[in-house]
């Protein structure tokens, strides 16, 4: 029974894989670069939450890996890939696994200092060991420095991109389920107690950096192959402030929480571009508004406690009051001639409405929006009122 | 990768003090932007992400500022002779001061105060999300293309500071006179020649001479003469500093010793110290801990705006809204490597940096530039990792 479930839902995972591809394709000119791109967020996101979230080891330089796995999938394609007889699923795959190794190797690079470093200082390694590696590519003509690498062929797989985040988050949640997994919590809680219980924290933390880099490198490679154009700008330090940021709105060590703020925060910018522009007074008011509404649901968190129905109406005037507050100022504001004249551009708006996003949730849900939880049937069960239908209370 | 053996001979050791001096200068800004971080995360033990954009509105203030006084394009179109003085610089440095004091104390009341107990990565993450707010946000708002910049008339002080470390080679002087005289020869020569084919041939310029020889001997002759002046120019050590850049460098080390003062005499630096060391306790023993902490930030601010209005008025760069970026950064790495919450050792991280920094350049990998500081940040880690001068202590349970 065991193995006919894990089978199936092997299959199950592969033809949504496939079943991606294809929704992709029939859509619009740019859907399938979306639909492609956000499954290497997605894999990023759950690779990083690996180190950051389960770890506990703050790392902010994920884009490194990525670029490595990406410059050396390029360059070896570039190389070789005329000269060989694989197909081209077979070699990007081959390419996946290389560039993960590559990758890999770094993390164990960086992997290896974090023994001595903890918290912001770890942090600053991995900063610095991703600008680094940024700048040794921009200066290395054999990658095409500062210009990039032109990457032929070009591998456009979305299926292998999205089988690769599921690998990735498989490996993860199964990684959850045995003591190995219990290891790296106890590391993230306490690095002192979990090595009196005779846990090798040396280990698991180098693992935790190996197996996050190897995930990201293979994204690196997908990235590279479906693009066809690597830049050394396309690996900036804002990548990995944005990949740390999906982690932690997610809720940090949430699987979830991270294939859900990947998809989110990856998609927010890219369907703002196509939004309307703005005119100052709409801003303004939007603004405020959204000040106060955070402010109110603030408040309300921290001091209407009772029953649900309660906190759910507290929440819904808090909510009411600031949609109130947004029309009204738009109408007062509509008549001043100074903001009602100039309109704004969604793509000059998009990465402000990012930015508010970020310190908005965080404001509301400072552990992440799933915090430490993570998705299962029984809490979908419990949402449509089965109160936990195996489990007799 | 490649890095060509560093040929000893190819460097030039004479430029080598102005390349110090140079770094220095640089240090200096790195070093008061870096008194920010470390002062905040000293007492809250947060990396304040957005100290790069404070500094960025303060250098936004100084040009508004310049702009009031005149020094805006059509006003210096209307007034070309418009002069500064002194003052107009201390009211700029004022008012960067101020803008970037209260821009902090408000990011941290509003941003980070209503977050002081949870995690400290979601304080990390609004950060983070601040800074990305106003560099965008600023955008929309602020004169960012063209991208606008101080006029240096601004500055009345625009000469430099030239010393003289080491005079040039004795043999030069006679051998430059001899020069000069064989050159006065010729030149006296090719001129006569000149002057006879003109009046004989009625030619209109020197190529067309029927005789080539004596413009042939002028030209050697000279060129001689500029390379004897270049040789004894280079054999000469000398450093020349704008005087802008050592107002800066002087004025950097005022407020880093006002500072100095501020945190170990005063009571306000004492409550500051106090809430560094701990912060519970420190509440404990009546210390207002929020007054405390937004005086921290009002200070650490207001260096970052003094640094700002230097850096765009002695400097001259185009100001963007990502203007402090790339130098918060820095300034950061620089907090970090001398160890962060450790107030002098933000002073000699900045000030290695910046010498490292130049050192490279000088080197001829001026591409690297951007990557020594990290380096010598991640060796120094690995050897002392709590920095140069911070203490590592092993956290208990």
């Amino acid at each position: 029974m065991f193995w006919i479930v894990r089978i199936l839902s092997i299959l199950a995972v592969v033809g949504l894989c496939f079943g991606i591809q294809a929704f992709a394709l029939s859509q619009t000119l740019v859907a399938p670069r979306l639909f492609a791109l956000t499954g290497l967020y997605v894999t990023l996101a759950v690779s990083l939450n690996l180190i950051n979230g389960i770890t506990g080891q703050f790392s902010i330089g994920h884009a490194a890996f990525y670029q490595i796995g990406a410059v050396v999938a390029g360059f070896l394609s570039v190389r070789f890939f005329a000269d060989q007889p694989l197909a081209g699923p077979v070699w990007l795959m081959a390419m996946g696994v290389v560039g993960g190794l590559a990758a890999s190797l770094a993390g164990l690079a960086v992997g290896l200092p974090s023994l001595r470093l903890r918290g912001d200082y770890l942090a600053i390694v991995t900063l610095g060991f991703g600008e680094i590696i940024r700048i040794i590519v921009l200066n290395t003509d054999a990658v095409g420095a500062s210009y990039g690498l032109n990457v032929k062929p070009k591998l456009q797989f979305i299926w292998m991109i999205w089988l690769l985040a599921a690998l990735c988050i498989a490996v993860s949640r199964n990684l959850l389920k045995t003591v190995w997994g219990l290891a790296f919590l106890g590391v993230r809680e306490d690095e002192i107690a979990s090595n009196a219980m005779g846990v090798n924290v040396t280990k698991i933390k180098v693992m935790a950096f190996i197996l996050g880099s190897a995930f990201a490198g293979a994204a690196g490679a997908m990235l590279a192959h479906y693009e066809g154009f690597i830049n050394p700008s396309m690996f900036s330090m804002d990548l990995s402030f944005i990949v740390l940021t999906m982690v932690v709105l997610g809720g940090s060590g949430s699987i979830t929480g991270s294939v859900l703020a990947a998809i989110a925060l990856f998609l927010l910018p890219e369907f703002l571009r196509s939004a309307p522009p703005v005119t100052g007074s709409a801003l303004v008011a939007g603004a405020l508004s959204t000040a106060v509404s955070v402010a109110a649901l603030r408040w309300v968190t921290h001091h209407v406690h009772g029953e649900t129905r309660r906190k759910v109406l507290a929440y819904g005037a808090g909510l009411a009051g600031s949609v109130t507050l947004f029309l009204l100022l738009r109408l007062l504001l509509g008549n001043v001639p100074s903001l009602a004249g100039i309109s704004f551009e969604a793509s000059k708006l998009r990465m402000v409405i990012f930015a508010a996003t970020l310190i908005i949730l965080m404001m509301l849900r400072p552990q992440g929006v799933f915090a430490h939880h993570e998705f299962s049937w029984k809490w979908v069960g419990r949402l449509f009122g089965r109160t936990n239908a195996g489990v007799k209370a | 990768m490649e890095f060509g053996s560093i040929a000893l001979a190819s460097l030039d050791f004479g430029t080598l003090p102005q390349q110090l001096v140079n770094g220095l200068l640089l240090g200096a800004i790195y070093a008061l932007v870096a008194l920010g971080y470390t002062m905040v995360y000293g007492v809250l033990r947060l990396i304040n992400f957005a100290h790069g954009e404070v500094f960025m509105l303060g250098a936004y203030a100084a040009l508004f500022v310049s702009w009031r006084l005149g020094f805006s394009e059509a006003g210096l179109v209307s007034n070309p002779n418009l002069a500064s003085s002194a003052l107009n610089l201390v009211l700029m440095l004022l008012v960067s001061m101020t803008t970037g004091a209260i821009v902090g104390v408000l990011i941290e009341f509003f941003a980070y105060r209503p977050l002081r107990n949870e995690p400290r990565i979601a304080a990390l993450i609004t950060a983070i999300g601040v800074s990305l707010l106003l560099q965008y946000g600023g955008a929309l708002i602020l004169p960012n293309s063209p991208q606008p910049s101080i006029d240096e008339r601004i500055n009345p002080y625009r000469s430099a500071v030239v010393l003289q470390l080491k005079g040039a080679d004795a043999h030069f002087e006679g051998d430059i006179q001899q020069a000069q005289g064989k050159y006065d020869i010729a030149k006296t020569a090719f001129d006569t020649a000149l002057t006879r084919e003109k009046a004989q041939f009625g030619i209109d310029s020197e190529f067309d001479l029927r005789d080539q020889s004596p413009r042939k001997t002028v030209q050697a002759a000279e060129s001689d003469l500029k390379r004897l002046q270049s040789e004894k120019e280079s054999s000469e050590v000398r450093v020349v500093i704008p005087q802008g850049q050592l107002i800066m460098l002087i004025t950097s080390l005022g407020l880093m010793l006002i500072l100095r003062w501020l945190v170990m005499k005063t009571k306000v630096g004492r409550n500051m110290r106090a809430v560094a060391h701990d912060f519970d306790t420190a509440s404990l023993m009546g210390i207002n801990v929020n007054r405390v902490i937004s005086f921290t930030f009002f200070i650490g601010s207001a260096l970052a705006g003094a640094g700002a209005m230097m850096n765009a008025t002695f400097l001259g760069t185009p100001l963007d809204t990502f203007y402090g970026v790339k130098l918060g950064v820095k300034a950061f790495v620089a907090a970090v490597l001398g160890g962060i919450g450790n107030i002098p050792g933000a002073v000699l991280g900045g000030l290695v940096m910046g010498v490292a920094e130049t050192l490279v350049v000088w080197a001829g990998y001026s591409s690297y530039r951007d990557a020594i500081a990290l380096v010598i940040l991640i060796v120094v880690l690995l050897f002392r990792p709590g920095g140069l001068l911070g203490s590592s202590k092993v956290e208990k349970v």
